[in-house]
């Protein structure tokens, strides 16, 4: 999201983009038309076209339950469906015999970390098998392993057991083992979930870098907004059907708007003031951001600036939105009105204010012989938001384990709301919320008596117990389904009821670890919502873990943990600040032929030069010289249609920054990465 | 935060309370698990209850018969049912025994030429029984009959030589048995057979039932949130041994009064409520088992396979299938540690020969202490499993 008017994009006026295949061929390599599937009579999708074409990466982005991998193992062969038509190669899947005819010509990546391995093969084995699962002949298998495992970097872990991979490396050899037998086509399901922002980098380079090579189609899902960028073409599914199809950029236009970022010295006015005007607003750590839509830059300014008459406003700032805000607005379009927005307020009677909340000193643990976390430190004030971010691995469950006391230290302490966590006394479990990744729910039971048994077990009497279950009922958006069974919910209910449950005792200190995995924008959107009220009206101190780098934009204050250890302390903003201060700002290059730029910009000395999708990412010391050094630079490498552009960092774009710079420092990190 | 203590003690009843209510629920909302649960403790034990046990029954007799003679057809024609059925006669020798290698026929008689001649002149003779004792007991059995049928056979055809009467039997020097089956007179094998399976459902549901309740939180991380709250070990374990342990007291209720007593008329001799109570102290120590299965273990496959490693033993060395005393010394000590064991005994004792808690003391005895010490295992090793 880039930050004031200086990041006027591109993409308006940016060159059309021809696909990298040199022509358009007639036929499209997967044609989908009024596709349904039910799983016991509930639609899971329902009216989906779909066309791709030869070879190009098709996004298909949605969330949890939107039917993406309904819809891809429909096509790789491997599901029936009801309605519609599905046509790859131009062959009708309407048999098992048509669909045995196309399976050798295409390969298929499943959702979930190395699940279509073997835990206990090592990495050569696993290519093996798989390619002669296809019947590879050996000199081939041999160049082509070789090749692969180059690529992917895993030739140095030939012979490690899979099992002990980390999730980076396992979905590479995921690529390579669906790779080997050359297929004109590959769906890759989710193969980015799970898997931490620099691995994820890294496997979409050698994506892209895999099937420019062999011109190979792919249809790729994904259930990270952010990640749209990386396709040429994408579509945006929403419970079963298609909200939106065509080039990111041109989705991107599909709701005119803009985005304005404020920041207030009265956030909570400021906030009740922008809601009741606008449909999408959200608070950023100290930002409160609206879409203004159908506006220009100037009326975007405009009315805001008018929706806060008598509210005092520092730094307004026009932005173009993301993606995500497209996705919600297209939702709430979809939806007419779409659910109210309930408000997170809770009855008279804040916790205290000031004073320090969380304080980790020196926090040390060890499992065997492997440092889970590593002297970690910090502050979390009572009213704030803390983020610890962090790829799977870093230690940032273990932190949140070792300060609610569910596991003890091995050195150092953690104090919550002045008590020593070790003790763990009753008094202080009695003041805390902890949400842990899984929503811990009880799926059996209904709504109210998950509700009951939590201000059971905190001794709520049957006054207060009413009262709390009105309020999270309220809260949580559950009105209506207070008898439905939790494990029948949808996941943005679930995780709203999870919350409720681990606030129904009105703790002042609140620990959500993971709390928004595999929910929907406008699910998340809701819950950091609810985040931002408590913490700025109840004064309820909120640590949270986060691998989605985009949420931690919502975090008053943000802690970097990589290999057990805490590497970075400050806002957002100071972050990024840091990063540009070291490494330069981000430049954005639009061109016609997006990968041979990349190779040109890298031969030129831009080493650090990316792809995403149809752009090209450059960091430059330099922003006003390499502006104009960059496009003739491009021109006489015989690339077209060059624009550059400064771009502001985002959260991902500093995790990146920061880790690949320890990596170098330290290759032996626990992540095994190579 | 003070708080006074009758109000501390309150708030731990409470929280007890809703714990134990979450349980309940969540077993009664599990329809799968309630279908079982029926099943195992009615239909199961009717169908187990009818099953044969270790008696001889229906054993194919083949019959050599060389002599041919009024004797030798009377000899086997003794071979009745219920016990024997006459499989065929004839054929060559090596046939015979390729019927026994085969499993075709159980018994073969071989009655030789000269049978009835040798009586008629006193003489001493023979008849060869070959009897397949794959299955010992029944083996056994069969062989044991066939003596005892040629036995009297040969009497009668002595005391007839000697020319004495039946009437005159009585003024002989004989010895008569006179035996008094007690607790079972009929000597019904349902009744023991339906009381031992009913006990092994018990066995088996509280187990597998605790330990499903615990893996299954801990896989779904519900127990982080547990140990987050203000809740001790014992707050969260204690809940779950006695939701299990009611479960099964209203199972065996169901058993006791839809089954034993009305479908196979069992007397029922004890006092029913001993019987319950120590039904209960049972599923404690029994559901104990369970939850130390899932404390020492990580997921919910994990510890249903050590479940069943656990179950297993606890059957077969209970005394269901063998009897306490033929089992060697030192077996004989580690059925002492055996819950079951003495479940199984206090049971038989009240439900089949009336026994009252003077009787079976030691038992409940036995189990409370065996059961106190699995669950303060579990209890203690809760939180240590976690580290």
């Amino acid at each position: 999201m880039g930050e004031a008017a200086l990041v006027e994009r591109v993409g308006g006026h940016g060159p059309g983009r021809p696909p990298p295949a040199e022509a358009e061929p007639a036929r499209p390599v997967v044609r989908v038309r009024g596709f349904g599937k039910r799983y016991r009579g509930v639609p899971a999708v329902d009216g989906v076209d779909l066309e791709i074409r030869r070879g190009e990466i098709h996004g298909l982005i949605g969330p949890d339950g939107a039917g993406k991998s309904s819809l891809m193992k429909a096509i790789a062969g491997v599901l029936t469906f009801e309605a519609g038509s599905v046509e790859v190669f131009g062959v009708a899947l309407d048999s098992e015999a048509t669909c045995e005819r196309v399976k050798s010509r295409l390969g298929f990546m499943p959702q979930g970390l190395g699940l279509n391995l073997y835990a206990d093969l090592s990495v050569e084995e696993n290519v093996d098998f798989f390619a002669r699962l296809h019947l590879v002949p050996e000199r081939a298998l041999a160049e082509r392993k070789a090749k692969l495992l180059a690529m992917t970097r895993l030739d140095r872990f030939r012979e490690r057991p899979m099992k002990h991979l980390s999730g980076g490396m396992k979905q590479k050899l995921g690529l390579a083992c669906t790779l080997i037998h050359e297929p004109e086509l590959i769906v890759l399901d989710e193969p980015t979930t799970g898997v931490d922002a620099v691995s994820r980098r890294e496997f979409w380079a050698i994506l892209a870098e895999l099937l420019q090579e062999k011109g190979i189609t792919a249809l790729v899902s994904t259930a990270y907004m952010d990640e749209a960028a990386r396709f040429e073409r994408a579509s945006l599914l929403y419970s079963g059907r298609i909200l939106a199809a065509g080039e990111p950029e041109t989705i991107r236009r599909l709701v005119p708007g803009r985005v304005v970022a404020l920041r207030s010295g009265d956030p909570v006015a400021a906030m009740a003031r922008l809601k009741a005007r606008f449909t999408q607003v959200e608070a950023r750590g100290p930002w409160l951001n609206a879409f203004v839509a159908g506006a220009d830059a100037a009326g975007a300014r405009a009315a805001v600036s008018d929706a806060l008459a008598g509210v005092p406003v520092e730094n307004l700032n026009v932005m173009d939105p993301d993606l995500e805000d497209v996705f919600v607005a297209l939702l709430q379009n979809r939806n007419a009105g779409g659910e109210e927005r309930p408000a997170a307020r809770a009855a008279a009677g804040g916790a205290p204010r000031g004073g320090i909340a969380i304080e980790a000193l020196e926090l040390t643990r060890d499992f065997g012989s492997f440092r889970a976390v590593d002297h970690a430190s910090f502050r979390v004030p009572q009213g704030e938001i803390f983020g610890l971010l962090g790829a799977n691995g870093a230690g940032k469950t273990t932190v949140i384990k070792m300060l609610t006391g569910i596991i003890r230290p091995s050195g150092g302490s953690g104090r919550v709301a002045g008590v020593e966590m070790r003790a763990a006394a009753r008094e202080i479990k009695e003041r805390i919320g902890y949400m842990s990744q899984a929503f811990s729910l009880y799926g059996d039971l209904t709504v109210l008596e998950n509700i009951h048994l939590y201000a059971g077990i905190y001794g709520l009497g049957a006054r207060a117990t009413r009262a709390r279950a009105e309020w999270v009922t309220g809260m949580a958006g559950l009105s209506g389904h207070e008898g439905d069974a939790a494990g029948s919910l949808p996941m943005g209910l679930r995780q709203r009821l999870a919350l409720g449950c681990a606030l129904v005792h009105r703790p002042q200190v609140l620990f959500l670890d993971e709390p928004t995995s595999g929910v929907d924008p406008i699910g998340r959107r809701r819950f950091w919502d609810i985040l931002f009220a408590l913490s700025r009206e109840e004064g309820v101190a909120v640590l949270v873990t986060t691998h989605y780098m985009s949420e931690a934009e919502h975090c008053d204050h943000l802690a970097l943990m990589y290999a057990g250890r805490i590497v970075a302390d400050a806002t957002p903003a100071r972050m990024k600040l840091e990063v540009e201060a070291e490494a330069g700002c981000l430049l954005e290059v639009a061109s016609g032929a997006p990968h041979r730029a990349v190779l040109a910009l890298r031969r030129a000395g831009y080493a650090g030069a990316a792809l995403f999708g149809t752009r090209v990412h450059v960091f430059s010391r330099d922003a006003d010289g390499d502006l104009a050094r960059i496009p003739p630079l491009l021109h006489s490498a015989g690339i077209e249609a060059v624009s550059v552009a400064p771009r502001r960092l985002s959260m991902e774009d500093v995790f990146v920054h920061r880790v690949s710079a320890l990596e170098t420092r330290d290759p032996a990190a626990p992540g095994g990465r190579p | 935060m003070i708080r006074p203590a009758a109000s501390r003690a309150l708030r731990w009843w409470r929280q007890l309370q809703v714990m134990t209510v979450k349980e309940l629920l969540q077993v009664a909302r599990d329809t799968p698990l309630m279908l079982f649960f029926v099943f195992a403790f009615t239909v199961q034990i009717v169908m187990g209850g009818g099953r044969p046990g270790f008696e001889l029954r229906n054993a194919l007799l083949h019959v050599r018969d060389a002599d041919n003679s009024a004797a030798s057809r009377e000899l086997a024609s003794r071979f009745r049912p219920p016990y024997y059925v006459f499989h065929g006669a004839g054929g060559r020798p090596d046939a015979a025994t390729r019927l026994l290698d085969r499993g075709d026929a159980m018994v073969v008689m071989d009655i030789p030429e000269g049978f009835e001649r040798a009586l008629a002149q006193g003489r001493p003779t023979a008849v060869q029984v070959q009897v397949d004792t794959t299955n010992s007991a029944v083996g056994l059995l069969a062989a044991t009959y066939a003596q005892q049928i040629a036995a009297d056979y040969a009497t009668e055809i002595a005391l007839a030589r000697a020319g004495i009467t039946a009437g005159e039997l009585q003024s002989l020097p004989v010895i008569r048995e006179e035996q008094r089956a007690w607790f079972n007179p009929n000597q019904d094998n349902r009744w023991f057979f339906s009381v031992g399976d009913m006990v092994m459902m018990v066995t088996l549901l509280t187990i597998l039932l605790s330990t499903a309740a615990l893996a299954r939180e801990k896989e779904r991380g519900t127990v982080e949130q547990l140990l987050v709250s203000p809740l001790s070990p014992l707050q969260i374990l204690l809940p779950k041994v006695l939701a299990m342990t009611l479960v099964v007291v209203a199972g065996t209720m169901v058993s006791v009064f839809a089954v034993l007593g009305p479908v196979f008329s069992m007397p029922l001799q004890g006092s029913l409520p001993l019987f319950f109570t120590i039904t209960a102290i049972y599923g404690f120590t029994s559901s104990g088992l369970g939850l130390f299965a899932a404390t020492v273990t990580r997921n919910l496959s994990q510890a249903g396979l050590l479940a069943i490693f656990l179950f297993v033993p606890i059957i077969l060395f209970s005394g269901i299938h063998t009897p306490d005393e033929g089992m060697p010394g030192w077996l004989h000590t580690i059925v002492l540690f055996n819950p079951m064991a003495h479940y199984i005994d206090a049971t038989y004792s009240i439900l089949l020969r009336g026994a009252g808690l003077d009787l079976v003391w030691d038992s409940v005895l036995a189990m409370a202490l065996l059961g106190a010490a699995v669950f303060g295992f579990g209890v203690w090793r809760f939180r240590r499993q976690f580290e």
